[in-house]
C-alpha cells in the first residue's frame, strides 16, 4: 500500500502531463461539451513547427554530450589525484570543492554574460559546454573521488609492479573499474545540462540553436491570450522521453558490481 | 620447463644495508641489514606491525627508504621506480584485476611492457600448464576459489620473469588444510626460479616449513636471522624463543636468570620423585589436559611460576604432579634484557 502511494506520488505528475498532451485543447480549457476524445494534434503542431521541435532535442543532446565529455575529462584526473594525495591535503581540497558545489550559480550569471560577450561565445552550442562543465565539475569530482577511494590500493600497486605507467594504470585497471561510477556521474551531468535554463536562455538567441528549456519557455510565451496547455504538455513528454530512455539504458551499468572479487570474496 | 621463467641467474642476490624507514616520528624499520642468495627463500617473520610488510614494500619500491641501500644482482635499486626493478610481488589479497579474465590478467602486463605477441602466447601456455590453470582461462577472478586465485597471482608474478620474488602473506586467505597442502608445491615452484625469494608471514609453521632461513623482526628491528633449527634451538633472545614453537616456550624465573623450557622437553613424573643427577624438578598440580590426537598437552600449575605446558601425558588423574627436565636442555635468558646467556653458563 505504502509502495503504491509512493509510486503515485512520484509518477502522478508525469502521467498527468502525458494525459494532458493527448487531449484536445477544448477539453483542457473547459470549452468542450461532451466527450472530447483523444488527439495527437499537439505533437503534430510541435513537430511541424518552424523550426521543428526535434531540432531542440538535437541541440540539447549535442550540448549535453559535449558538456558531459568535457566534465568527465577534467573530473577524472582531478578525482584520481585527490584520492591519492595525503589525507590532510585531500580533506582541505575536498572541502573547497564541496564549497564550490554549494556556490549559488545565479551569482555567476552576469559574469558569464560578460564572458560570452567578450569571447564571442554567444550562439555557439559547444561553447555552452564551458559554463556547464564548470558548474558540474565540483559534484562530479566529489562523486568520482569517492569511488576511486573504493578501489583497493593493492590493485593499483599490482599494476605498478607489472610495470604499468600512470596512464596505463588508469586506462587498463582503474577506469574499467570506475565504469559504474562514471556512468552515474555522466548521467547526472547530462540531466543537468538537459534541464539548464537561465544560461541557455541568455547565451542563445537564434531560434534554430535553442536548447530544450528555452524552447519550451517560448511555447508557453507564444501567445498573450491563451495558455497552450496541450503543446506545453506534449513538449514536456518529448523532452523527458530521451532522459527516461537513457536511465533505462544505463541502469544495468550503474548497479552492476564490477569490483566484486577484486579482493578475497 | 620452469627454467624459462628465470630471466637470469644473478651471482649476487638481494642485499639490504642499514635499511630504515621513518614516517614522521615513527620508526617503522630500523637499520635492517641482511642478504638473500639467489635461489634462497628467506621468510620475514614477526607479529603484525613488526616491519615485515614495510621491508617488502621498500624492496618493491612501493615505499621510499629513509636511509640505507638495497642492492639486487650487484646494482643499487634503492631509488629506482618499481617498474624498473624487475621485481615481482604476490599480494596478500592477490590483487587480481577483477574486470579481466584469467588469461587477460596474465597477459596484460606483458603486452604493455611490449613483449612480442608470439612470446606472450608461448609463455602463457607454459605457465598455465605449470600451475594447472588451463581450464580457467576465461574465468573472471570472482569465479575462482581462493587457491585458484593464488595460483593466478603466482602465474602473473612468474610471467614478470623477475630478478626477485616478493610474497606478502600469500597463504593467509586460504584455509588451514589447503595452506599445508600447498606449502611443498610453493616451495618447489619458488626454488625452481633460481632467484632470491622474500616471503612475509606471521605464521611460524609456514616460515619453518617453507624457508631456508628466517628473519625474525620485532618493532622494526631484526632480532635474529638463521635456519629454522638455529632459531628454535638457540634463539637469540626471549622474544624469538617465545615466537617460535607451538605450544610456546615456558618461562620460569630462578634467582638470577630466566629459564626457557620447550614444552616437548619437559617430562611428567609422580609427585615427590627423586631428581636424578643433571635433572631439575618442579612440583605442581595438574590443571588440565588437551588431547590433540598425536600428542597431549598437559597444563601443570606450579605455585610461584604460573602454569607450565608440557607435551607429555599423565592420564586423567588430577592432583599433585612433578615436572622435570634435563638441565642442559633448558635455555637461560638474562632477566632484564631477555638475551640468551652463553651455552657454557647454561647448565649448572
Amino acid at each position: 500500500m505504502a509502495r503504491l502511494a509512493v509510486l503515485i506520488w512520484s509518477l502522478g505528475p508525469m502521467l498527468w502531463q502525458l494525459y494532458t498532451s493527448l487531449r484536445p485543447t477544448e477539453a483542457l480549457t473547459g470549452g468542450a461539451t461532451g466527450p472530447a476524445g483523444w488527439t495527437l494534434e499537439h505533437y503534430l503542431q510541435l513537430l511541424q513547427g518552424d523550426p521543428p521541435f526535434l531540432i531542440y532535442l538535437l541541440n540539447s543532446a549535442v550540448v549535453g554530450a559535449s558538456s558531459t565529455a568535457l566534465t568527465l575529462a577534467l573530473a577524472v584526473p582531478c578525482a584520481y589525484a585527490l584520492s591519492r594525495i595525503g589525507r590532510s591535503a585531500s580533506r582541505t581540497l575536498s572541502l573547497l570543492v564541496a564549497a564550490a558545489a554549494a556556490f549559488p550559480a545565479v551569482l555567476l550569471f552576469l559574469a558569464l554574460l560578460e564572458v560570452a560577450r567578450d569571447w564571442h561565445l554567444a550562439n555557439n552550442l559547444l561553447a555552452l559546454s564551458l559554463p556547464y562543465a564548470g558548474l558540474c565539475l565540483p559534484l562530479a569530482i566529489l562523486l568520482l573521488q569517492a569511488s576511486f577511494r573504493d578501489i583497493p590500493l593493492e590493485l593499483e600497486e599490482a599494476a605498478v609492479m607489472e610495470g604499468m605507467g600512470l596512464w596505463q594504470r588508469l586506462r587498463w585497471v582503474l577506469l574499467p573499474l570506475m565504469t559504474p561510477a562514471m556512468a552515474s556521474a555522466a548521467l547526472l551531468i547530462f540531466i543537468f545540462c538537459w534541464n539548464e535554463y537561465p544560461i541557455a536562455l541568455t547565451w542563445l538567441s537564434r531560434s534554430d540553436l535553442l536548447t530544450l528549456a528555452p524552447a519550451m519557455a517560448r511555447i508557453a510565451g507564444s501567445s498573450v491570450y491563451t495558455i497552450p496547455y496541450g503543446a506545453f504538455a506534449a513538449a514536456t513528454v518529448l523532452g523527458s522521453t530521451p532522459l527516461i530512455l537513457l536511465m533505462l539504458l544505463f541502469q544495468r551499468q550503474i548497479i552492476s558490481g564490477l569490483t566484486q572479487g577484486a579482493i578475497k570474496g | 620447463m620452469t627454467q624459462s621463467f628465470s630471466s637470469r641467474r644473478p651471482r649476487e642476490g638481494l642485499v639490504l644495508r642499514e635499511l630504515s624507514r621513518r614516517v614522521q616520528q615513527q620508526t617503522l624499520l630500523d637499520r635492517l641489514t641482511l642478504e638473500v642468495a639467489p635461489g634462497e627463500i628467506l621468510a620475514l617473520l614477526g607479529p603484525s606491525g613488526c616491519g615485515k610488510s614495510t621491508t617488502l614494500r621498500l624492496i618493491a619500491g612501493l615505499d621510499q627508504a629513509s636511509s640505507g641501500e638495497i642492492q639486487l644482482g650487484g646494482t643499487a635499486i634503492t631509488n629506482l621506480p618499481p617498474a624498473q626493478r624487475e621485481v615481482a610481488m604476490v599480494f596478500q589479497s592477490y590483487a587480481l584485476f577483477p574486470h579481466l579474465s584469467v588469461e587477460r590478467n596474465l597477459s596484460l602486463g606483458m603486452e604493455l611492457r611490449g613483449v612480442p605477441r608470439s612470446e606472450i602466447a608461448r609463455d602463457l601456455e607454459q605457465v598455465l600448464a605449470l600451475l594447472q590453470l588451463e581450464g580457467l582461462r576465461q574465468r573472471r577472478p570472482a569465479a575462482l576459489s581462493g587457491g585458484q586465485r593464488q595460483r593466478v597471482a603466482l602465474a602473473r608474478a612468474l610471467l614478470r620473469k623477475p630478478a626477485l620474488f616478493l610474497l606478502d602473506e600469500p597463504m593467509s586467505n586460504l584455509d588451514a588444510q589447503l595452506r599445508e597442502d600447498l606449502r611443498g608445491e610453493l616451495r618447489t615452484l619458488l626454488r625452481s626460479t633460481g632467484v632470491p625469494v622474500v616471503y612475509v608471514t606471521h605464521d611460524q609453521h609456514e616460515a619453518m616449513g617453507l624457508a631456508d632461513r628466517i628473519a625474525v623482526l620485532r618493532e622494526g628491528r631484526l632480532q635474529q636471522i638463521g635456519s629454522p633449527e638455529a632459531l628454535y634451538n638457540t634463539p637469540a633472545n626471549r622474544f624469538v624463543a617465545s615466537f617460535l614453537g607451538n605450544p610456546s616456550i615456558n618461562l620460569i624465573d630462578t634467582d638470577e636468570r630466566q629459564l626457557g623450557l620447550r614444552p616437548e622437553r619437559l617430562h611428567l613424573a609422580p609427585a615427590g620423585s627423586r631428581a636424578e643427577p643433571g635433572w631439575s624438578v618442579l612440583e605442581g598440580s595438574l590443571s588440565h589436559r588437551e588431547w590433540l590426537g598425536d600428542r597431549v598437552i598437559t597444563h601443570v600449575h606450579c605455585p610461584g611460576q604460573g602454569t607450565l605446558k608440557v607435551v607429555d601425558d599423565a592420564g586423567q588423574a588430577d592432583g599433585p604432579i612433578q615436572v622435570r627436565w634435563r638441565q642442559d636442555e633448558a635455555l637461560s635468558f638474562e632477566r632484564e634484557s631477555g638475551r640468551l646467556l652463553p651455552l657454557t653458563t647454561r647448565s649448572q
